[in-house]
């Protein structure tokens, strides 16, 4: 997961590449250390560092870190022949490696070879049953060829073992979500709140994923943990203000007559509507006149 | 109802649901489709379209928010929601899945003659090279049974391009990398001082 900080950083890096001011290298490290996906950036940038002999030993022992990293990127990008000759390089320099095994294991995936790849992963799990990454591919490829119910198979018997990979249950309660699996996906945002408690997307997610259930008892849920995500956010986070106004929208209208109720989700629901309405006329002024409008149509007659 | 009603789709409309798929290359995408019915009723005319969501689409909370908003700006200006833009996100997967269909069917009910519109990823793959003049979509609609069927090839219930050089423009676009430009309703409510409605992507 990247912060807003860390994100705008690697933008303004980006952009400086782009315009020719430089710090390519940089620029790839930081992909590296989020672990962020732009596979096209790091074949442009980085495939002309490799290229040149000279910035390539300038990188010293990074110079093989960046091989995998382009040998990565060229596979998500199609280009196999580039990949190749990475694993190539790799293998000579690195005889007998584990790390360059999985780069040859995920060729073959990229490949679409995926019983070959299969035995790759395998054999590799018989040295080390372990090998997080390689229990990861493995769930890749089912997910890579449609297989969903077999990727969730492989991703629960995964977290059995890793419970703490946060990614992990992550990526487990959006494959349910795509699946419409609310309630399992609900247990895993669970597991993601009890383990990290302060982090508002896990709070706003599983609000998400209560109020798309529905029912009274689960709308009430929601609205605690969209409170709670709009607290942990200092009010700031537009989803958690919408859902909120949604949410008391939604139980005025299951919930009518029950005079406590209304009280308390109208004044929630007016706070959070102010609060959205503050910030659009700050950001996004154009836009509200529609906002306020909006609102006004979740505002539950009394 | 699910008779013949041919859908036609203005370029700015097509162009930015596929724009909006190539931006989001590793997700399901989808949009929807603003536009209104011809005055005899027998076709749907798709004039604008407004992407929404490249993550954890099968979530209702941002669906319900964009679409009272969508409803509210277009409808003033006269036009309703008339259809549903999905993209899967597997290229080689070109079945209609359960939250695309959910949401058609829940289009439905405001626009009986809502049509249902798949990215066909052979066709945009195939597009630099031929000389295709028919959307890279795949048209689903409702038959009577209420289940959502492929438009029939006997050339009932089909989607054509207003414009026929609609391809072509798409093509230019794509190598310019035009889809880096696109917000959608994700991208608004993560900023919002980005603008769903695209104001100034052609210009």
């Amino acid at each position: 997961m990247v912060s807003k900080t860390e994100e705008e950083q690697l933008n303004r890096l980006e952009n400086q590449v782009d315009n020719g001011g430089g710090g390519a290298w940089e620029y790839l490290s930081l992909l590296i250390k989020l672990k962020i996906r732009r596979s096209d950036k790091v074949l442009k940038y980085g495939v002309p560092i490799l290229n040149d002999h000279k910035k390539r030993s300038a990188l010293g022992p990074e110079e093989w870190t960046l091989y995998e990293q382009v040998c990565i990127a060229a596979m998500d990008c199609h280009q196999l022949d580039l990949s190749k000759d990475c694993i190539k390089v790799l293998k000579k320099k690195f005889p007998g490696s584990r790390r360059v095994g999985r780069l040859e294991a995920m060729f073959l995936e990229a490949k679409g070879l995926w019983s070959e790849a299969e035995e790759a992963y395998t054999s590799l799990l018989e040295d080390n049953q372990f090998d997080q990454v390689v229990h990861k591919r493995r769930v890749a490829m089912a997910k890579a060829q449609g297989n969903l119910s077999g990727a969730i198979e492989l991703l629960n018997k995964y977290l059995e073992i890793f419970m703490a990979d946060h990614e992990a249950w992550r990526e487990l309660a959006e494959t349910y979500v795509s699946l419409q699996m609310y309630k399992q996906a609900a247990f895993c945002y669970e597991e993601l709140i009890l383990a990290q408690p302060t982090v508002p997307l896990y709070h706003l997610a599983y609000a998400d994923v209560l109020y798309t259930i529905g029912g009274l008892e689960n709308l009430q849920a929601a609205k605690k943990y969209y409170a709670a995500a709009i607290d942990l956010t200092g009010g700031k986070n537009v989803r958690a203000l919408f859902g909120m106004c949604l949410c008391a929208s939604a139980i005025g209208h299951l919930a009518k007559g029950r005079n406590k109720e209304d009280k308390e989700s109208l004044e929630l629901q007016t706070l959070s509507a102010v609060a959205l309405e503050k910030d659009y006329k700050q950001t996004s002024p154009s836009k509200l006149p529609l906002v306020s409008s909006c609102l006004r149509s979740l505002k539950v007659p009394l | 109802m699910g008779g013949d009603s041919p859908y036609e789709i203005h370029q700015t409309a097509y162009i930015k649901l596929i724009l909006h798929a190539l931006k989001h290359r590793t997700t399901a995408v989808n949009a929807v489709l603003l536009g209104r019915s011809s005055a005899s009723g027998s076709s749907v005319e798709i004039f604008d379209s407004v992407p929404l969501f490249h993550s954890q689409i099968g979530l209702l909370p941002p669906l319900e928010i964009a679409l009272i908003m969508i409803e509210e700006y277009y409808g003033e200006r006269g036009l309703n929601i008339v259809g549903y833009f999905h993209a899967n996100e597997r290229w080689n997967d070109s079945e209609l899945g359960g939250v695309a269909k959910n949401i058609g069917d829940h289009i439905t009910r405001y626009f009986p003659q809502a049509a249902l519109l798949l990215l066909d990823n052979k066709k945009l793959h195939a597009l630099p090279q031929g000389k295709d003049r028919s959307p890279v979509l795949q048209l689903y609609s409702r038959d009577a049974s209420k289940n959502w069927k492929v438009a029939g090839l006997d050339g009932s219930n089909h989607l054509s391009l207003k414009e026929p050089s609609a391809n072509i423009v798409l093509s230019d676009y794509i190598s310019s990398e035009k889809w880096k430009d696109i917000i959608d309703f994700d991208d608004h409510l993560d900023d919002i001082s980005k603008d769903w409605l695209n104001p100034d992507l052609f210009k």
